[in-house]
């Protein structure tokens, strides 16, 4: 993993535990529903306080597609690059 | 068994939920008396989770005038408009709701849920943008994902939340939607519309308002919130439902859009499921000339209310911001709301629980709904009921009386329901509440 995506992952971590109201610790390989037990809401709730925290815009529809930490960073990366 | 597999933790939950005892998605009544008495388990039932705001499931002149319909039309369309054609009263209908609004065009679906399916997923295509409300209705979600906008959510009831997503929308090409209810279906509490038209103003959005709960309930003549706010001239649609102040089924947009017809062979819930039958088209069309013509209704629905709401409060309940005719009391355990429920449902009054995820947070509402056929004598037994075992549950303080203290039993119910007999024997009703 580059050190950009080290960084964004601290971000990404810091969101998430912000939304959660507790500790957790990402891995790239991690599955977010599954490993991270959020449920729909709680992914929605997610993805709107990261809207907030980079300033962009994630239709949900975007979100779909995100399975693992490692794809959410790379959509995080291409949204922000275009913005 | 694979199949259905992946629903084991939706059904471990709900197991865990009937071992408690409670079973909220299966009550079965063994007869409706009235807009708000029941017969649940062979005890007299008052009815506070009905959304019948007005009550006028029973009024005559709704009543009547459905029976001549299926005499005159027979039971049933047996196809959609599109296909099979319209009946007279399909389009005088639509010309009776268009008129209540003051605008120029009106179509009707055979659900609210299709309504907003069918509007939201079709206005909004995948060059465009859909932003919706966070807390919004299944309907509105299941209508995003129906269609093929991008979807941006922002926080409920939010105008900065809405004007900032918006902004960072404002150099991506497209039309923006925005859609928000009058009422939220749940908590109550309305939508701060003369801020969210601001915002959509300034963004040169759309905006549609849900008045599914508040049509017949707020506003002068009863249109809604965009009424009451003196917005309507900027709400470019609005949705709404048969099902609550009108009682029957069924749903509607209007709006003055020109073009707007287009959409009859464009929106495919509109298209691909069969119309409305006769006999609910003219109840319904009924049932909005009563909502006309008796204004009084809405002022007896507005009384009820306030002394529900403010009774609940006073008794030391946690309730929503607002008092609406939906009041919901607010509970942070799952399993006291459920074993809360229940017992006033054992004790004589129905009312709905809703449990996360479809409640906006992740406490479970009591929701109760009243309605204007409630005496002030209803009322007051539900507040000393609620409050009697929010007692009991060490829910409320002890030395908070909402009235002077006074016996309540189920006895104390209308002298209607205490002296009209069961009409129909148990069978054949039950599955006509949702
Ligand atoms: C806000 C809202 N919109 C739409 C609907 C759907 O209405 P209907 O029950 O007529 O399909 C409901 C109620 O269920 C609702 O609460």
């Amino acid at each position: 993993m580059s050190e950009d995506q080290t960084a964004l992952l601290n971000e990404v971590s810091d969101v998430l535990e912000s939304v959660l109201n507790k500790k957790v610790e990402l891995k790239p390989e991690m599955n977010i529903v599954n490993d991270l037990g959020l449920d729909s809401i709680a992914v929605m709730n997610f993805t709107m306080a990261l809207e907030d925290k980079f300033d962009i815009s994630i239709p949900l529809n975007d979100m779909a597609s995100v399975v693992t930490v490692q794809d959410l960073l790379n959509t995080l990366e291409t949204l922000r690059s275009a913005a | 068994m694979s199949l259905l597999s992946k629903f084991q933790p939706l059904a471990a939950r709900y197991d865990a939920l009937r071992e408690s005892g409670a079973d909220p998605f299966s009550v079965k009544f063994d007869d409706i008396i009235s807009s708000v008495e029941g017969v649940l388990k062979g005890k007299r039932t008052l009815l506070f989770g009905t959304n019948n705001y007005l009550g006028l499931t029973f009024d005559p002149h709704s009543m009547e005038r459905s029976i001549d319909a299926i005499r005159m039309h027979g039971t049933g369309t047996t196809g959609s408009r599109i296909a099979n054609g319209s009946y007279d009263g399909h389009a005088e209908l639509e010309r009776a709701i268009a008129d209540f609004y003051g605008r120029k065009h009106c179509m009707v679906f055979s659900t609210g849920y299709q309504a907003n399916l069918a509007m939201i997923s079709t206005l909004v295509g995948k060059d465009d943008h859909l932003v919706i409300d966070a807390d919004s209705h299944a309907s509105i979600y299941d209508a995003s994902r129906l269609g093929h906008a991008p979807v941006v959510r922002f926080r409920h009831n939010n105008p900065d939340d809405l004007a900032k997503r918006l902004a960072r929308l404002k150099d991506q090409p497209g039309e923006k939607l925005i859609v928000v209810e009058g009422i939220y279906s749940m908590l109550g509490d309305t939508a701060p519309l003369k801020e969210f038209v601001d915002v959509k103003k300034e963004f040169g959005a759309y905006l549609m308002v849900d008045e599914a709960h508040s049509m017949g309930v707020l506003g002068e003549r009863g249109r809604g919130l965009a009424e009451r706010e003196g917005v309507e001239d900027d709400v470019d649609f609005v949705v709404g439902t048969f099902s609550k102040s009108l009682a029957s089924v069924g749903g509607y947009c209007v709006s003055s859009m020109e073009g707007f017809e287009i959409l009859r062979i464009a929106a495919r819930p509109y298209m691909f499921t069969a119309s409305l039958p006769p006999a609910i088209i003219a109840s319904t069309t009924a049932a909005l000339e009563t909502l006309r013509a008796e204004p009084q209704r809405r002022e007896k629905l507005t009384a009820n209310s306030r002394r529900f709401y403010n009774g609940l409060k006073s008794a030391g309940f946690t309730v929503g911001p607002e008092a609406n005719p939906i009041v919901a009391v607010i509970i942070d355990k799952v399993d006291v709301a459920a074993a809360f429920w229940k017992r006033l449902v054992d004790e004589g009054m129905y009312l709905n629980l809703a449990l996360p995820p479809a409640t906006p947070s992740h406490q479970a509402f009591l929701r109760s709904s009243v309605s204007a056929a409630h005496t002030f004598e209803h009322i007051d037994f539900a507040i000393e009921l609620m409050t009697r075992v929010g007692r009991e549950f060490g829910l409320l303080p002890e030395n908070v009386h909402p009235f002077p203290p006074r016996v309540v039993t189920a006895e104390r119910l209308s002298a209607r329901a205490a002296t009209m007999p069961v009409r129909r024997p148990a069978a054949d009703v039950g599955a006509g509440m949702a």
